[in-house]
């Protein structure tokens, strides 16, 4: 498979300078519905491109966990990004974000039940469909669960999986948190998941509000994820790994020490 | 349970962020402490794109967002953001950086409240605040700050 390969970050205009100068770096993230295929790209995306960065839209708004089918003009701009940015595969969240005509304005979990393997499954095969590269699918960080379960964790994930052929996007951040929050051991999901489909890693920091672990990307990564990059790492060849940050960004020290600490757990090539 | 995915899907949301009831099953706790992180990242994403409304109001904003935003379904962070700045215009509780904000979003944009804002073609002169801002050929200029 070829891939995102290395330490990556996600690139955000608010850092594009910061990720401009590293020298290692080998690939990024860009959040697919900022991207406008048809007009320039943003500065600084151009100029990685002609480094021969590998850059992967990242999609947040797709909703392929929606009971109705998928939005025909959201994966076509999807599938744009893509080709405008020669990118090596695209990803989306197994989420939805709206229902009843109403946004969410976030990830929301999905009933782990076969009812919602089938919506998911139809709708990441329209999806890929039309997608020129792979799609990757990323479990998401939640702070409840539905009541009527039918599947856990891993077999929800496996199934859907398994009929899509869809690569994995594991973000160790939300395996860390769901863990946290439902008092499970994060290395026994680990151990039943399909690594071997693993396309690349998330990693990002949290904060604790009120009890719970919350997902925030706005905090330094927290040892404790760190320690699960390194079980990760053991359990297969490292995969590439891309640091997530969303606002509050910090100076460039700190950011620079975090890409760090993941080439120090995983083994790869420091990119600062 | 099955075939009403969809209208379990809607139910979870209203109850997320219009202020509908908790569908049966769910454990309130944990379903409240998703919907208040809703509102806290809601209010980070509008103040990215206010972040002059924001900053007037300093310490205040997340609160003022969340008292407003609360029940309220996103109509995106440009048009939230303008909602709430034109109430706080007309309680005249809007921040003088906020009223030189909105001035220029106005001067800048048509906004009927309704349907997405879209650029203004004419020239044009509003005014929010005590603050005025005029737009010619595209350029907004602040014509007149708000009273400090």
């Amino acid at each position: 498979m070829t891939g995102p390969a290395g330490v990556g970050i996600g690139w955000r205009p608010e850092i594009a300078g910061f990720v401009a100068g590293l020298p290692g770096l080998r690939f990024v993230e860009v959040v697919a519905e900022t991207v406008t295929p048809a007009g320039p790209l943003p500065d600084g995306l151009a100029e990685l491109r002609a480094r021969g960065v590998d850059v992967v839209p990242h999609g947040v708004r797709l909703s392929l966990g929606g009971a109705e089918p998928v939005d025909p003009a959201r994966v076509t701009h999807l599938a744009a990004v893509a080709a405008a940015l020669d990118a090596p595969l695209v990803s989306e969240h197994i989420a939805f974000v709206r229902a009843g005509g109403l946004e969410a304005g976030h990830l929301l979990p999905l009933p782990r039940s076969r009812e919602a393997v089938a919506a998911v499954v139809a709708n990441v095969r329209r999806t890929q469909a039309e997608l020129p590269v792979p799609l990757a699918l990323e479990p998401i960080a939640a702070l409840f669960d539905w009541p009527d379960d039918e599947l856990d964790e891993a077999d929800f994930l496996t199934e859907i999986l398994d009929a899509t052929g869809a690569l994995l996007l594991l973000d160790v951040a939300n395996v860390h948190a769901n863990a946290r929050n439902r008092g499970d051991d994060p290395t026994a999901l680990l151990d039943r998941l399909p690594l071997e489909r693993i396309a690349y890693a998330h990693i990002a920091g949290g904060a604790e509000h009120g009890g719970f672990y919350h997902d925030t990307h706005t905090d330094p990564v927290p040892a404790a994820v760190l320690d699960l990059v390194r079980e990760l790492c053991q359990r297969r060849r490292p995969p590439a790994l891309l640091l997530e940050r969303d606002g509050h960004y910090p100076p460039a020290a700190e950011l620079r020490a975090e890409l760090d600490a993941l080439a120090a757990a995983s083994g790869h090539p420091v990119v600062t | 349970m099955s075939g009403d995915l969809a209208a379990r899907q809607a139910e979870l949301v209203a109850a997320l962020v219009a202020g509908g009831p908790l569908p049966p099953g769910f454990a309130p706790a944990p379903v409240e402490a998703a919907r208040r992180a809703l509102l806290r990242k809601r209010s980070g994403d509008v103040a990215r794109h206010w972040p002059l409304l924001a900053a007037g109001l300093g310490a205040d904003w997340p609160a003022t967002f969340t008292a407003w935003a609360d029940g309220r379904p996103t109509n995106g962070s440009l048009r939230d953001g303008w909602d709430l700045a034109r109430k706080l215009s007309d309680q005249g509780t809007l921040p003088p950086l906020g009223a030189e904000e909105l001035a220029a979003r106005e001067a800048a944009s048509h906004y009927d409240g309704h349907r997405p804002p879209r650029p203004r073609r004419m020239p044009a002169v509003a005014r929010a605040g005590g603050a005025v801002a005029a737009q010619f050929a595209g350029r907004v200029r602040l014509l007149r700050p708000a009273p400090r």
